[in-house]
């Protein structure tokens, strides 16, 4: 069993108290409506079809046969159906607005000519069954010429590679210039001239699915000139403001609908292509169409954590003090820019010298997007070996050398809080730290050989606007209005919780009103750990404000209603403001067959106020297994003379399963410091950020070799004893 | 006519010894990864290398069908949740299809349609199965529950129960499948260990991770007295 422990503040009324989700009952029962599980009348099933090839213009299509076929009733092609898909590639990676639609040098369609990777839409079908809709799909015939193509990052710059654009394959940023991403702070020259040590290491990482349960899907429906769409997003406003852009509407034209959805994980942020296929689809038709996506479909067409290569070089004396640090990082983003590309971690570090330069570059591999704390847990992973590996070979501590070299507070950039120093001692004395490390790393005797690995972060937690709406009737029944969906954090009841706390009134007493754009106010969507935060920050205000109309006016009679709403702009008064975290894992390693299993797993985490500890538990677990199974297995393999992707799907990734989890023991240390709603803040993101970099770290202590080559898998290991 | 035309219980989850032991080498821990591996290394596997190019458009049900008409349909007669239903189905259906298509029990999901992750499991005839693996035609005179059949008068069950106290569902999309595999080991194992449930519940992926909370539950549900 794992070890569930809190210290530092006491529960409130409602928050701070195990909280079964409010909408429990629906979930294990089988009554929660997934976007699939809707059912409009005459509506039709739609079906993509997708390139085979990693890279092929397309010389020509021919619809007739699947036209023709009974119970076709709309087929659509990249001829027919030019449909810019805004989300789908921006300039830099950055949220897609109208600046950056305007920006954009490479856009991306719903359909592409030529086609980019395999998996990449041609086509669509609405037929009126589904089976009739995937035969339809296999009779379109396409002719196509097929390109050289290009699937690593590094190779793609080489001035011989075959291009991804005529450009080149280097993606533009959100200036539309084609540079990399620097970041400059001190002199990292004079830096490295000051070390009396400099150490120079390659590493890389995969490409990591989402791999969310429920595959994409969407169901448009026109009314008149009005879309309504049951789809799966991670923010409805959002999904709604982008489908209106991209097709053309006004926001009230568009109606999104997502009540329960199958987790997403970053996958689901925005609108997806999904959304705009159903939609056109169901105008050619006149008739709603559930579009669905298969699990390969999902796996290839949509996006995953970039796979990366990060060259370091870190400067440092004998005493330990970093002098400067320095990283040259390449992204593949797959041939669309739908995300930024980071990789971060060497900001944790408070070295005053630091030059960090990621060029995020076009393959044509699958692309590459936001998957929980997108830029996060590979570039932990990268800088905290590279660190671990460098405290190891001057003979110190890594914790001590965290401690000494570890970003801290500064009179020019304070913090909201600092607990750092206290979650990393914290977690070191709760999992016996000294005492399982080996001070000499691979230093069992025999084959089986057990160590021990720790990494520390910290991760943003600021404040910002969204909007929520709550009403109380003569019964003193309260009905709160957001815009939130229930992607599996469990955002409806923490939003309950906050309301009941604000109004001092009984969870059950709120009623809460969620996912569906005409229904609920704007909401910032369930992406960077924002909600929490920044919904429940308007929960708060908008509280406030029916407390102020009730003590002004007295609670309401008979059929009358009070409304409170608010849309606060808060700040933080220019501080930072981060959670703060730290893994300590204990690992054996069975060097004959380099299999990995875990024996003992401690996080520490400073989340602020803990608002459901139950739901946060399974936050911070869930997350650290996410990370878990990203350190030793996750990978998307292509083969590099077809090109083809080999590893799609849960069972050739080598998902983690229910006999891979190892118990891992959460402790919170909770503070209030004073912003946030009752001074909660992140932690959604933040365990997935840890556990790469503390995985790596415990089986080089193992095995005494450095694994520099994420997913540490059984060939790596056995490559390294060789 | 089920007998026939199902191919063996190569996908029938649970500890039956006959298949458990009845091939030498299948003598593996759990049957249900072992036929995971079958089937991805049978039909699976070799639809995505055979032809050198992925499979995009091409479906099981593209091969059954050559004539392009709609498929023929078989009277099938099933009971679902205690209810008996006559039903022409395509020979073409799956069991998850027919019971979210025709009998809108949708609380069986559908993850992956292709034996990897377990969301569609139901009973059948009280063993858990993949219902996306298994033709609707084979379930012809099998009783079948699945998570709306779970709860009696209103009534949890006791492992419902414990999947709401304890946090067993995050997303919930693969909670359906859990609940289905965990009450099929609670009926022959009433109050198991957290290996026993880990290992029972193997067949049942949950990318939410929420991996320890659901072994809690179920473990919860079986110290509490199993179904009883």
């Amino acid at each position: 069993m794992s070890e569930i422990t809190r210290q530092g503040l006491e529960p409130l009324r409602t928050i701070g108290n195990d909280t079964p989700r409010i909408d429990a009952i629906e979930r294990v029962t089988g009554q929660a409506k997934y976007t699939r599980d809707w059912k409009l009348p005459g509506m039709l099933y739609g079906k993509v079809l997708r390139s085979p090839h990693p890279h092929a213009r397309l010389l020509s299509i021919d619809t007739s046969e699947a036209e023709a076929l009974p119970g076709v009733r709309a087929v659509i092609t990249y001829e027919n159906a030019q449909v810019v898909w805004g989300a789908g590639s921006v300039n830099g990676g950055r949220q897609y607005n109208d600046p950056a639609k305007a920006a954009t040098i490479h856009r991306r369609y719903i359909f592409n000519n030529p086609v980019r990777f395999v998996g990449d839409s041609i086509a669509a079908v609405a037929a009126t069954d589904r089976h009739i809709a995937e035969e339809a799909v296999s009779l379109i015939k396409v002719e196509y010429e097929e390109l050289p193509f290009v699937l690593e990052p590094e190779e793609a710059l080489q001035a011989d590679a075959p291009k991804v654009y005529p450009e080149g394959n280097l993606c533009p940023d959100f200036r539309g210039e084609f540079a990399p991403m620097v970041s400059d702070i001190g002199d990292v020259e004079a830096g490295f001239a000051e070390a009396d040590q400099i150490f120079e290491e390659r590493y890389d990482t995969g490409f990591i699915h989402n791999a969310q349960m429920e595959p994409r899907c969407s169901l448009a429906h026109w009314q008149g000139d009005k879309l309504v769409l049951y789809t799966p997003s991670q923010g409805i406003s959002n999904c709604r403001h982008d489908t209106a852009r991209d097709l053309g509407l006004e926001d009230h034209q568009v109606q999104v609908i997502a009540k329960y959805m199958g987790g997403g994980f970053g996958n689901k942020n925005q609108n997806q292509d999904a959304d705009l296929v159903a939609a056109t689809l169901s105008k050619r038709a006149a008739a709603p169409v559930m579009l669905e996506y298969s699990r390969r479909e999902d796996w290839l067409g949509v996006h995953g954590r970039w796979p990366t290569v990060q060259h370091y070089k870190i400067g440092v004396k004998d005493d330990g003090e970093v002098t400067a640090m320095q990283m040259l990082g390449y992204s593949g983003m797959g041939p669309y820019r739908k995300n930024s590309g980071g990789i971060s971690g060497m900001d944790a570090y408070g070295c005053p010298n630091r030059y960090r330069e990621i060029s995020p570059v076009y393959t044509n591999r699958t692309t590459s997007g936001n998957f929980r704390a997108p830029s996060e847990p590979h570039g932990f992973y990268g800088i905290e070996n590279m660190m671990d590996d460098v405290a190891y070979k001057i003979g110190m501590d890594p914790v001590e050398f965290t401690l000494r070299n570890m970003r801290r507070p500064t009179e020019e950039r304070p913090f909201t809080n600092y607990s750092l120093d206290e979650v990393i001692s914290t977690g070191a004395e709760r999992f016996n730290w000294q005492a399982r490390r080996k001070v000499v790393p691979g230093s069992d005797d025999g084959p089986i050989k057990r160590g021990a690995g720790f990494s520390f972060m910290m991760f943003r937690a600021g404040v910002g606007t969204s909007s929520a709406i709550v009403r109380v009737n003569a019964n003193q029944e309260y009905t709160l209005y957001v815009g939130v969906t229930d992607i599996g954090p469990g955002a409806k009841t923490t939003m309950g919780m906050i309301a009941a706390e604000a109004l001092d009134t009984e969870l059950s007493n709120v009623e809460v009103v969620w996912g569906d754009t005409d229904r609920c106010p704007y909401s910032v969507g369930e992406s960077g750990s924002r909600t929490t935060i920044m919904t429940g920050l308007a929960v708060v205000e908008a509280a406030k404000e029916l407390k102020r109309q009730i003590a002004d006016n007295g609670m309401p009679s008979g059929n009358d209603v009070l409304i409170g709403s608010a849309t606060p702009t808060p700040t933080t008064d220019g501080k930072t403001r981060q959670c703060f975290g730290a893994h300590f894992v204990e690992i054996e390693v069975d060097t004959r067959v380099g299999s990995t299993k875990i024996l003992k797993y401690t996080t520490v985490h400073e989340s602020g106020r803990i608002i459901n500890p139950t739901t946060a538990r399974d936050q911070i677990r869930g997350a650290t297994i996410q990370g878990i199974g990203q350190a030793i297995h996750e990978d998307l393999l292509y083969d590099p003379k077809s090109g083809q992707p080999l590893t799609p799907g849960y069972y050739r990734a080598r998902h983690l399963t229910h006999k891979d989890i190892p118990d891992i023991d959460i402790h919170f240390i909770e503070v209030d410091d004073g912003y946030g709603p009752f001074g909660a803040k992140t932690a959604g993101e933040s365990g997935i950020i840890l556990a790469p970099a503390a995985v790596g770290n415990a089986v080089a202590n193992a095995i005494g070799r450095r694994m520099r080559s994420m997913p540490i898998t059984r060939d790596k290991i056995l490559g390294a004893m060789a | 006519m089920r007998d026939k035309k199902r191919p063996g219980d190569q996908f029938t989850k649970g500890k039956d010894p006959a298949v458990k032991y009845a091939d030498p080498k299948k003598q593996v821990l759990n049957v249900k990864q072992q036929s995971r591996r079958d089937f991805l290394e049978g039909s699976g596997a070799a639809v995505a290398a055979g032809a050198g190019i992925s499979a995009f458009g091409i479906t099981s049900a593209r091969a059954q069908s050559q004539d392009n008409t709609v498929s023929e349909t078989t009277p099938i007669s099933v009971t679902v949740n205690g209810t008996q239903h006559s039903l022409d189905v395509q020979d073409r259906w799956t069991l998850a299809e027919v019971l979210r298509d025709q009998l809108d029990l949708t609380g069986t999901k559908i993850g992956c349609n292709r034996s990897e992750c377990g969301a569609c499991t139901v009973l059948m005839d009280g063993q858990p199965v993949y219902a996306c693996s298994q033709l609707a035609v084979w379930a012809d005179g099998a009783s079948i529950q699945t998570v709306e059949g779970l709860a009696q008068n209103g009534e949890l069950s006791p492992v419902q129960r414990a999947f709401v106290e304890n946090n067993g569902p995050q997303c919930g999309f693969c909670t359906p499948g859990q609940l289905m595999t965990a009450t099929a080991l609670l009926a022959s194992n009433p109050s198991p260990t957290s290996e026993e449930v880990k290992e029972a519940l193997v067949g049942n992926l949950c990318r939410c991770s929420n991996y320890n909370a659901i072994v809690e539950a179920v473990v919860m549900a079986g110290e509490e007295g199993g179904l009883a």
